[in-house]
Order: structure tokens, then sequence, then C-alpha cells
């Protein structure tokens, strides 16, 4: 067959299931996929420009809007930035309604995966499933930072008030364990659902750790590398990363629901730790003309999309010299390249959506 | 796996803080680090203009040490791609071409990533001048 025969394909960029703005040109064989190419930069806003440009104080709320549905998790980079620079130890109930808050997030940011990958398969209704627990999340997020998405919640040395009503979470983690029960009860016996994903995108474990895919999609790969277990933060916490064998999609989105019950773990276990601890206790860094010590540091953690980092070499300035993040959507972005070559057209929706990819994460 | 031995695997590696800044054979030598140490990930390159010349960090990761291993080097202009050793470089490097005007040499990827086609300069270069008639729209 010669290239003259090729159908060139735009996916996207306004295409639903790309969850954002990715372009995808296929080249297509009859609906064979002979080539991808990702396509990004339609959302780039210059994070790392910009941090040169802005105090720390001024640039720290944009940061969680690199990931939109896990701000948390960039806030807490930052945060650790500063924080480690500066030598500044955070109390026990910092910690704790960090973790709080960071699992909460990561419920939230797996809900709405498992309810829009669904509905990027044509099951419509598992998608307001999810939407109605998650908002639960959300409400109380808005409860105790005023917001429910860009929350800027945390701050250099701890947190902007103390938490209140545990309650909530609670309740929540209740009704979540029996709404779990009901997702598998609608989602795992469709045999639509599983003919789509099962054997499908099969990511084999050399491939991922080549493409350096980290989170969930590597521990679907059967790799056990779960960047919370050293990290600082989840120090004296008990879990078991999810690990499984299956490489495909059907695996990964097993993963994905069995880790709404290790996060609802961490959360009691952080509930526990509050109870213990009722004095905020906190240092907090005066944040109006800080400066951070000439050096570099580094932070890095466990995002719902894998291994999140961020990178700040200072001169001594009240400016980063030369700011960088890492995220995990990026590299799964690259890892599209390989993963779609060879499968059908009608598969790429159900594989490029099992990666869980976000587009600001990508465009940054 | 410990510095000093990297160091005296390659001779004429430097050590400086926890980096280990090499000259030259980055490509040989990540890839000696990944078959015989089992750094197989490698987690992001990071580029610094220093205005003399371009540092490039490759934090190479080991899952059965957890352990980070960094490896410097200095370029102008033009540095040895790695994408054949690790395909994630191949993410890395486009980034570092849009954003820092790098060309890598047998990465045949390259081309603007975040910046549009036809884009004047590169944006993290710390003599970057926003001069593109592009930004002035609103005046």
């Amino acid at each position: 067959m010669t290239n003259t025969n090729l159908l060139k394909l735009n996916l996207g960029p306004q295409h639903p299931s790309t969850h954002g703005v990715l372009r995808l040109i296929l080249e297509l064989d009859g609906e064979k996929i002979v080539s991808c190419k990702p396509d990004v930069g339609y959302l780039h806003r210059g994070m790392e420009k910009m941090a040169e440009r802005l105090s720390y104080v001024q640039y720290y709320p944009t940061v969680d809007r690199i990931d939109y549905l896990a701000g948390f998790f960039y806030s807490e980079l930052f945060c650790e930035i500063i924080e480690k620079a500066l030598n500044v130890e955070l109390s026990e109930r910092v910690k704790a309604i960090r973790v709080l808050l960071l699992e909460l997030n990561r419920i939230a940011s797996h809900l709405l995966w498992i309810g829009a990958y669904l509905m990027d398969l044509g099951a419509v209704s598992p998608f307001f499933y999810t939407f109605r627990e998650r908002e639960l999340i959300l409400k109380y997020f808005e409860k105790i930072t005023g917001q429910r998405m860009m929350n800027n919640y945390f701050i250099f040395g701890g947190v902007r008030r103390d938490i209140f009503d545990i309650e909530d979470v609670e309740e929540f983690l209740e009704i979540l364990k029996t709404k779990i029960k009901d997702y598998e009860r609608i989602i795992d016996s469709n045999p639509i659902f599983l003919q789509r994903t099962k054997g499908k995108g099969v990511l084999e474990q050399n491939v991922a750790l080549n493409g350096a895919i980290t989170g969930v999609n590597l521990r679907a790969s059967g790799v056990n590398l779960d960047f919370r277990t050293k990290h600082k933060l989840y120090e004296g916490y008990e879990f078991t990363p999810i690990v499984s064998e299956g490489k495909d999609c059907y695996t990964r989105y097993r993963a994905r629901v069995l880790e709404l019950n290790e996060s609802s773990k961490l959360i009691k276990q952080a509930i526990e730790k509050l109870k213990q601890n009722s004095a905020l206790n906190q240092t907090l860094i005066q944040p109006i003309g800080l400066k951070l010590p000439a050096g570099e540091f580094y932070s890095e953690i466990e995002a719902p999309r894998g291994l999140a980092s961020c990178y700040v070499k200072s001169d001594g300035e009240n400016k980063p010299y030369r700011l960088k993040w890492r995220t995990g959507s990026y590299y799964a972005v690259n890892l599209l390249r390989k993963l779609l070559k060879g499968t059908y057209l009608n598969d790429a929706i159900a594989i490029a959506g099992s990666l869980d990819i976000i587009l600001p994460e990508v465009d940054k | 796996m410990n510095i000093i031995e990297f160091k005296n695997l390659f001779g004429e590696s430097e050590l400086f803080g926890e980096k280990i800044i090499m000259k030259s054979d980055i490509a040989k030598s990540l890839q000696f680090l990944k078959e015989n140490y089992g750094y197989n990930i490698l987690k992001e390159i990071i580029a610094i203009d220093n205005r003399d010349d371009i540092e490039l960090s490759y934090r190479l990761y080991s899952p059965d040490d957890d352990e980070d291993v960094i490896i410097t080097t200095f370029v102008k202009g033009e540095a040895e791609s790695v994408s054949k050793i690790f395909d994630s470089a191949v993410a890395d490097e486009k980034e570092i071409f849009d954003l820092f005007g790098i060309k890598f040499t047998c990465n045949d990827e390259l081309e603007r990533l975040y910046m549009p086609e036809g884009w004047k300069g590169h944006p993290l270069r710390k003599n970057y001048e926003e001069n593109d008639e592009r930004l002035k729209w609103n005046d």
C-alpha cells in the first residue's frame, strides 16, 4: 500500500472525548491507524514564563490552574518548594489537613474520569452518577476554602484557616462506599463496556517505563511505584498501592475504582490524626517581599495523573530564575504515538481516554 | 548507585552538589546507567538559560533503588538527543526546542510545540524580546 492511499484524519481539537483541546493527527489505512501525531499547545498559558515575571505570592494563585481537576496537588508542590527553601516544618494538624484535602481531590478527579470515560464509550448515565458524588466533595471544598475548584487554600507554611465540619467527610465516605458498589454493578457487568476495553490498548511494562509513564497507568501495567510511599506528608499513613497486571484499558479503569477505596482509607487515617491534634500551630511565612535563598529546590508528589513535580532555581531575588513543572499527562500524550499505532480507529477514543489525559496539564 | 562509583567510571565527570556534571557523552552515560544500574525512568529534562550557555539536567530515576540521579551538561545551540534511549525524551526535547531553541541531533520530531508555526524567538531564553507583531493586537 502506498502512502497516497492513506487518509489523514484530524481527531480534535474540538472533539468532546479529547477532554480539552488535544488534536491527534491520524493516518488511516482503512480503519487501521498507521501513525498518530499529537498536536498540543492550544491551551498554552506560559506558566513557566509567567513565573519568571511574578513574585512568589503573585504567581501562587495561578498554579492550581495547571490541572484544574487536581489543583490542590499543584498548590502543595509550590508551597513545598517555599517551605523547603526556608526550612519550615509543618505541624501535625496542617499535614493531616493537607492529606485529607489532597485525597478528597484525588477522589473527585477519579470520579470525574470514570464518568467522562464511560461517556466517551457511549454510556451517558454514569456521568451523572459520578458527578452526583463529586458534587458532595466540591460542596465541602466550597465550605472550607470558599472555592469549588481553584482553591488557593494551602499557603506558604500552612493552610489559610482551620478545617471544620469533618462529619461531612465521614458522611461522604459512607455514601461513597455504597456508591462504588453501584458503579461496579452497573459498569463492570456491562458487556459493551467490557468488549470495548478488555484487551484494548495494552501497555507493556517496558514501554510504559521508557515513556516515563507514572501513576495509575504504570501501576496497571504491573509496576509497583507510588510516590506517596516516600512523600513526607504521607509518613505514618498506611495504604496499599493498587498494582494490577492486566495492562489494558479495563485494568486502568479498575485500578482507578480501587484507588477510590485506598484514598478513602487515607482520609479516615487523616481524620483520626485531626482528632488527635486539635491545635493548628502553624508558622506562616510572610509572603510579601518574600525572597528565596539562592539555590535549587525540587518537590514531587503523586498526583491523580502520575508524578507531578516542581523545580525552582532561585538567584536570591523575589522571583524564580527558572521554574519548571513536570506533569503526568504530558508524557501520556507522548505515549499515544506508540499506543495508537496499529489499532483501529474505533478503539482510539477508548485507549486515549483510558490514560486520563487532561490538557491544561499538557499545555502548561 | 554511589555517585563516586559513577565518577570512577566516567573520568571526565565532575561532582557538584547532588549533580553529576558531564562534559560530553550524555547519551552514552545515560544508556550505561539504564542498562547496568536500573535507572530506567527519565523523569524529566530541565533546561536553564545561564546566559552564557544552556544547562540541561537529566533527572533519572531507579524504581528498584528508589533513587534519583541528575546528569548535567552545558550546551550551546545544539545537543545530543537521547530519544533513542528514552522514549519520553522525545517530548522533553520537543519542549526544550520550542522554548529554548536547542536543536537535538537525531531527534526528527523537532518542531514548534506550544508556540505557533513561524513564531520568532524562544520564550524562555533570557534574551527573548517580545517583539512579535501578534502580541500587539491590542494596541
